[in-house]
């Protein structure tokens, strides 16, 4: 089987983070974004990945290349020039998509974080013989998404309404699409939308079948959404009983500490954190619900929340970084400093206090 | 040698504060700078004049307030220190004059007069050296501001000038002060200016003052006129309303400034001592936190036992000029200082950072907990890695009780050049929690952050 995933433009949203790699090569819960994908794809036996991408693809690659050899995929690159929309890009690799199997392919949004259930999502597509699968998600604000009208019980899909004024239903799209090869003969070479143009065809032709997303998700593009994504991911770890979760007197909740991080004595540490490789937690120190990226250094007695610590970033002794502060890569808070949701540019020393919400260029 | 004699006006309870009367436990002058009473600075300054003969504390708050510290005092210097209540506020030379018969009991040469609530240097045997004996000058004491030429008016300028005083006066711009114009060589008190509106000088009134007992005879006299103007007055109405001010003064309440430092200028009477070092006003909390530094830093040279040292190995690791209690608990691995002051009984947990802070009796701040330009008032509690913070420059406070002591209520304008987060008695600051540029009133329990608020 094979695999699209949407990778996109520069993604802006995640600035500062994406200032220095591609986002889909930002650690979330301490691997890159579309790792997590890419294992999960692999796992149901899909042997090709194809990246959507119209930005920076030698970077993607290069890093890439040893996952291919390690968990044996392959994975190409297909460079839109022009911005292609969301169905464009299926077009652009039509022919990477297409072989003689005749097999269906999966298409995903990089950005959304989930349990993968592909397994599922195959066996729901085989049973109601149509030509495309979509997943669905329940939300709680369906005016802010494109809601998927269905029928309950077979989940043929009835039609999408964007952003509706009424309530019309509370399953949006998702971003996980499961397509069989005659889909790309319904889509042109220009920049065109999947759900506008191209979804609404094979439904009226009642083609469309839309499943459930069991489990979490989040789109996890923009700050605030990647904090809470990690709390969903480490949630559905702690309901697998996962090992990877921290142990311990000084862990609260759920916590992935990475095995070649430090942590010093008397911290605290949790809920809702991860550590990544090469950190070093000196003493005294306390962190919940936070990212803490490569190489980064948190200082005795410092107090971090509700926060992004960009790679190799050191935060000071009594610093206190909390409520959205971002720190970019090597970003250096000086002892006793506060942050209250400063967002910070990369190689940036920050010297005096940000009481407010702000930008640090 | 001719005795002398000094007398500290310390007030009474303020009136019209806000925060009245909320837990007022401790009066103004007994409130810790650098870890001692703020009437103590005073006090040690006195205690080293040549041939003092007794310290008179006067004010009109309750005798059994002064009680403890006027006993423990007296022991401690071997001076006898009184206070001594007026049934009522008289203005401070009001004040001397109804209490002129204790204070002459020793017949002094000469009577120093400090206002408790300023905070300097106090240069007061340079201010008697100058003074010829027995002369009839009032002298004020001029002191310097950080930007401007101080000046402080000094009995030694006393000594040099015959007059009933001298006034110790400071070079500042502000007019929030009795300003003063002075004679550049003979250093006398030409003109004096109650907060003018335009600028008259750049001299201000120190509030420390060195007199001959004529001043008495002075006092005597503003009250006498004021009486007959008193009676006058009965017999126009008309002009009662013209002039509401002079009217409600009652004729026993004198004010040194206006009423005696005013008139008696360019009469040959008052001299001025200008000095160079340190002098400020003791109005708010935010300056109750710099006059602490201001007088920490001078123990430097006075009372270099009374600071506290570390380097973090077998007690805690000390920054710059500190003040510790002696039976205060500071685990060695906190780091305090520069400008710190902590109180009786107070508890300092493991990994515990203070800076520039005023730490009130009893209270405990936990593990990891960070308190900056703040004042934590008696009996609070700071939590684990929590944070009660202000900015470098601004004076802040936390956690205090500070605050009903001073006239202004805090503000977060740009106007004043202090915002004060204030934590005032017993109050909880639970872990993790932060408190920023805000004002807590007692017995509160915070357990969400808060920034710029005041928390009833």
């Amino acid at each position: 089987m094979k695999a699209l995933i949407l990778v996109g433009g520069f993604g802006t949203r995640l600035r500062p983070l994406t200032l220095s790699v591609p986002k889909p090569l930002v650690e979330f819960a301490n691997k890159p974004m579309i790792l997590h994908q890419i294992e999960a794809l692999k796992a149901v036996g899909v042997t090709e990945v194809v990246l959507a991408i119209n930005y920076q693809p030698e970077v993607m690659l290069n890093f890439l290349k040893e996952f291919e050899t390690k968990l044996g995929i392959t994975i190409t690159c297909s460079q839109e020039t022009e911005p292609l929309g969301t169905a464009g890009p299926l077009a652009l690799a039509r022919d990477k998509l297409v072989d003689e199997s005749g097999e269906p392919f999966f298409v995903l949004n990089s950005d959304v974080i989930s349990e993968y259930p592909f397994k599922e999502m195959i066996e729901f597509h085989k049973a109601h013989g149509g030509e495309a699968s979509i997943m669905v998600t329940k939300v709680d604000e369906p005016s802010k998404y494109g809601v998927v009208v269905m029928e309950e019980s077979t989940g043929q899909v009835d039609k999408f309404v964007e952003k509706p004024k009424l309530f019309v239903g509370n399953k949006i799209n998702a971003g996980i699409y499961l397509l069989n090869p005659s889909v790309l003969d319904r889509i042109e070479l220009r920049p065109t939308s999947i759900e506008k143009e191209v979804f609404p065809k094979i439904a009226a032709e009642k083609k469309l079948y839309a499943m459930v997303l069991p489990g979490f998700w989040m789109d996890i593009g923009q700050p605030r959404d990647y904090i809470t994504g990690l709390r969903l991911y480490l949630d559905s770890l702690r309901k697998k009983a996962s090992p990877k979760l921290a142990t311990g007197p000084n862990i609260v909740g759920n916590v992935l500490v990475h095995e070649t991080a430090k942590i010093g004595e008397g911290c605290l540490i949790g809920p809702d954190v991860a550590i990544g490789p090469g950190c070093v937690v000196e003493s005294g120190v306390r962190l919940s619900r936070c990212t803490v990226m490569r190489g980064v250094r948190i200082k005795k007695h410092a107090c971090i929340s509700s926060s992004i610590i960009g790679w190799h970033s050191t935060v000071g002794q009594w610093a206190r970084v909390e409520n959205m502060t971002i720190l970019g890569e090597d970003v250096h808070v000086c002892d006793e400093i506060y942050s209250n949701g400063g967002v910070v540019l990369p190689h940036k020393e920050i010297k005096s206090s940000i009481l407010k919400p702000e930008i640090v260029m | 040698m001719e005795k002398v004699v000094a007398v500290i006006m310390v007030g009474g309870p303020t009136k019209g504060t806000r925060f009245r009367p909320l837990s007022f436990n401790t009066p103004k002058p007994l409130f810790p700078l650098a870890g001692q009473p703020m009437v103590h600075h005073p006090i040690s300054a006195c205690k080293r004049i040549p041939n003092l003969a007794q310290i008179f504390l006067i004010g009109f708050y309750e005798e059994r307030e002064f009680t403890l510290y006027v006993s423990s005092i007296s022991n401690e210097l071997k001076i006898p220190v009184r206070y001594l209540k007026e049934d009522k506020p008289h203005g401070s030379a009001g004040g001397l004059y109804y209490f002129r018969n204790i204070i002459m009991e020793d017949n002094p040469s000469h009577i120093f007069l400090l206002n408790c609530d300023v905070c300097c240097s106090f240069p007061l045997t340079d201010m008697l050296g100058n003074f010829p004996v027995p002369c009839k000058t009032l002298y004020t004491y001029q002191y310097d501001s950080p930007n401007i030429n101080q000046m402080l008016v000094t009995v030694e300028a006393h000594k040099r000038y015959s007059g009933m005083g001298t006034v110790l006066v400071s070079a500042e711009s502000a007019n929030q002060f009795g300003e003063l114009v002075a004679d550049p060589i003979t250093k006398e008190l030409l003109h004096y200016t109650e907060k003018p509106e335009t600028f008259v000088s750049d001299l201000i009134n120190c509030g420390v003052y060195v007199f001959t007992p004529d001043i008495f005879t002075a006092i005597q006299e503003v009250s006498t006129h004021r009486e007959d103007q008193a009676n006058l007055r009965h017999l126009s109405s008309f002009e009662t309303l013209q002039s509401p001010t002079s009217r409600a003064l009652p004729q026993d309440f004198v004010r040194l400034d206006q009423d005696i430092l005013s008139p008696f200028a360019g009469k040959k009477q008052l001299y001025t001592y200008e000095t160079m070092d340190f002098w400020e006003q003791i109005k708010t909390p935010g300056m109750s936190l710099k006059c602490s530094g201001l007088y920490l830093a001078q123990f430097r040279y006075t009372s270099p036992d009374l600071l506290a040292g570390g380097d973090g190995t077998k007690s805690a690791s000390i920054v710059g000029d500190v003040y510790v209690h002696p039976s205060a608990k500071v685990h060695p691995t906190a780091k305090i200082g520069p400008n710190v002051s902590i109180s009786a009984n107070v508890r300092i947990g493991a990994g515990v950072r203070l800076i520039g802070c005023i730490i009130l009796d009893d209270v405990e701040v936990q593990e990891n907990a960070v308190v900056i330009n703040s004042i934590v008032g008696w009996k609070s509690s700071i939590g684990k890695w929590s944070r009660v913070q202000a900015s470098s420059h601004i004076y802040f406070a936390g956690l205090a009780d500070a605050q009903p002591y001073f006239s202004r209520p805090m503000e977060t304008t740009t106007q004043s050049s202090e915002l004060l987060s204030l934590v005032r008695e017993a109050v909880i600051v639970e872990d993790e929690v932060v408190v920023i540029n805000s004002i807590v009133l007692p017995n509160k329990t915070l357990n969400v952050s808060v920034q710029d608020e005041i928390i009833l």
